[in-house]
């Protein structure tokens, strides 16, 4: 029997496949990235328009193992001297998390190591321990990405409350479909970030759903068929579209929601400090807003670095870290649940 | 003597040995209506286990390439290169339809592999044993299941279909020449007791794989560019042009 290892020792190696990203990273205790490895597709999706599930899967299967061996190499360990395998198991795309989800599972059985099956939208919010690594719960969370938006009260490393979700789309889903009517290559969140900077944010007055106090539910279906139907109007009119104008509207009223709901959530909940996390929060308009609001409001803003607001290994493998510090580990039956949520804690 | 580990995950049949070139260890072989992504890994786990074989004294792991469901053969393919990764194993890519054609090693039998490929065609493919080896007669194909059983009744002598469209989509429901016989249920679909021979022989001759960049043999591009090049006929003739 070996003598336990110091938990700032652990060594965690982290597989990411959910979408378009193939990921692998080494953490050294909880906080420590080692290396984090992205391959990205976007290249290869740009010509459909959005994400081909078998193409991502196709590329996922011949990407995952120089993944893995160059996170390893990089972290300049051996693969024996890993602890623990965390891997993304949902929400996401089934063939592609089945493709992480086996390999992490078969790695973890060969080198004879626990196994965590971790929900990649709790991978994106402990994207801030690894940005901040100062920052502990409790804190409030402002999770906003591809498919999902949610305000999420993190109490403690494994106890969560959600204070609200999304009703229908997503943020960012709205901002894919805008984007990809007014002809801006995918991925369009970037692309109406930038082009919101050129424009005036209150040019058109877009809807703002459910903004009533103390509901902290999301809804931006309706807010897209107003830009939808806004489009199509001004194009049947024959007037020239201001693309810059529609896009900062627009975006306007997403993050003014955001920044409401956020900021009364973090009262409620008598937090101090706020996080922003997922794959929009790469977006400069929105951290902006919430940088300002929480500096009016005395409240403490983080949120993730660039690459750590995409999807990465290193968040996985650190909400794995801190599963397995709980003892919440997977068996071998783990499987990939594509329609996975946040859910209380 | 080598031992392999072998894997077939290509259709509904989740199949797992373990397996050396006289014997057959153990195998695990199930068609429940369960997940291969949940059931495999655990299967890998009990077949050595029932076989008393130690993962570390595996010569080699031998994996159903394809073609056959997409998801399915990623599942085996990317547990596959896990566990050779980790122990430092050969990696043996497998042929499914050859395989398959080793449920008959009879001379003189035309073996009609065929395996799902939607929308009532088959991936097909026909072999015949002859001088101990399972010689494939033509490329795999995709095939319309009318036509496959039309084009049985121009070969000589007996012809056996196999594979998960025997059951689904043949057995009473085409009309079939008389020279055609189908496989019975315990022959009809790939077992990895059959994967286990082919990587055996593979193993020996040195065709060993790379972890790094195997691939699954889909046969069919993703319908997404098929329908991308239908709309972009100049885009899909330049790319033609430069292969």
């Amino acid at each position: 029997m070996t003598e336990k290892k110091d938990q700032k020792e652990i060594l965690t190696l982290g597989i990411e496949s959910s979408c378009d990203e193939t990921s692998a990273a080494v953490l050294r205790g909880g906080r420590e990235i080692l290396s984090n490895i992205i391959s990205t597709q976007i290249p290869i999706h740009q010509k459909f328009g959005g994400v081909v599930p078998e193409i991502a899967s196709r590329k996922h299967i011949v990407n995952i193992m120089p993944v893995i061996d160059e996170a390893i190499r990089e972290a300049g360990v051996d693969l024996g001297d890993i602890d623990q395998v965390a891997v993304t198991y949902g929400p996401g795309l089934v063939g592609a998390l089945l493709v992480g989800v086996s390999a992490g599972k078969s790695l973890a059985y060969a080198l004879e190591v626990p196994l965590v099956g971790v929900n990649h939208l709790e991978g994106h919010i402990f994207a801030n321990f690894l940005s901040d690594r100062e920052l502990e719960p409790p804190f409030m969370a402002l999770v906003v990405s591809g498919g999902h938006t949610a305000l999420v009260d993190v109490r403690g490393y494994n106890e969560f409350r959600m204070m609200g979700q999304t009703r229908d789309d997503a943020a960012g889903e709205a901002f894919d479909k805008i984007a990809r009517v007014m002809g801006l290559p995918y991925p369009g969140g970037p692309r109406i970030d930038a082009l919101a900077k050129e424009g005036n944010p209150l040019a058109i007055d877009f809807p703002r759903a459910l903004e009533e106090k103390g509901n902290y539910e999301f809804s931006f279906s309706g807010l897209k068929s107003a830009v939808l139907n806004y489009i199509n109007s001004e194009k049947m009119k024959g007037h020239e579209l201001n693309k810059a104008d529609i896009a900062a509207s627009f975006q306007h009223s997403v993050i003014e929601v955001l920044t409401h709901k956020a900021f009364e959530a973090v009262a409620e909940a008598g937090r101090n400090t706020l996080v922003l996390a997922g794959g929009v929060a790469a977006n400069s308009g929105l951290e902006a807003r919430l940088r300002e609001e929480a500096g009016r409001r005395g409240v403490k803003f983080s949120y993730p670095s660039k690459i750590l607001c995409t999807d990465n290994a290193a968040m996985i493998a650190c909400r794995g870290y801190y599963q397995a510090q709980a003892g919440l580990f997977s068996d071998h039956y783990l499987n990939a649940v594509p329609g996975l949520t946040l859910t209380d804690k | 003597m080598s031992v392999v580990l072998a894997i077939d995950t290509a259709t509904q049949v989740s199949s797992v040995a373990v397996a050396s070139e006289t014997r057959l260890f153990a195998e695990l072989t199930m068609q429940a209506r369960l997940t291969h992504s949940e059931t495999l890994l655990p299967h890998i786990e009990q077949v050595l286990k029932m076989a008393n074989v130690e993962k570390e004294d595996l010569d080699g792991l031998a994996v159903s390439l394809g073609p056959g469901s997409f998801t399915g053969l990623r599942i085996g393919l990317a547990a596959a290169k896990a566990i050779c990764y980790a122990l430092k194993l050969p990696l043996i890519g497998v042929p499914t339809l050859e395989a398959l054609a080793w449920h008959y090693p009879v001379p003189g039998v035309r073996v009609m592999t065929l395996l799902d490929a939607q929308k009532g065609n088959a991936y097909r493919q026909s072999f015949c044993f002859q001088e101990g080896h399972m010689e494939a007669m033509d490329e795999i194909t995709v095939a319309g299941l009318r036509e496959v059983a039309a084009s049985c009744s121009e070969m000589n002598g007996p012809v056996v279909l196999l594979g998960d469209v025997v059951p689904k989509k043949i057995a009473g429901k085409l009309e079939l020449p008389e020279n055609v016989a189908l496989a019975p249920p315990h022959l009809v679909m790939p077992r990895a007791a059959c994967v286990a021979q082919v990587g055996l022989r593979k193993l020996a001759a040195g065709e060993v794989g790379n972890v790094m960049d195997m691939e699954p043999v889909y046969i069919r591009r993703s319908e997404a560019e098929v329908l991308w090049e239908k709309r972009h006929p100049e885009a899909a003739e330049g790319k033609a042009a430069e292969a």
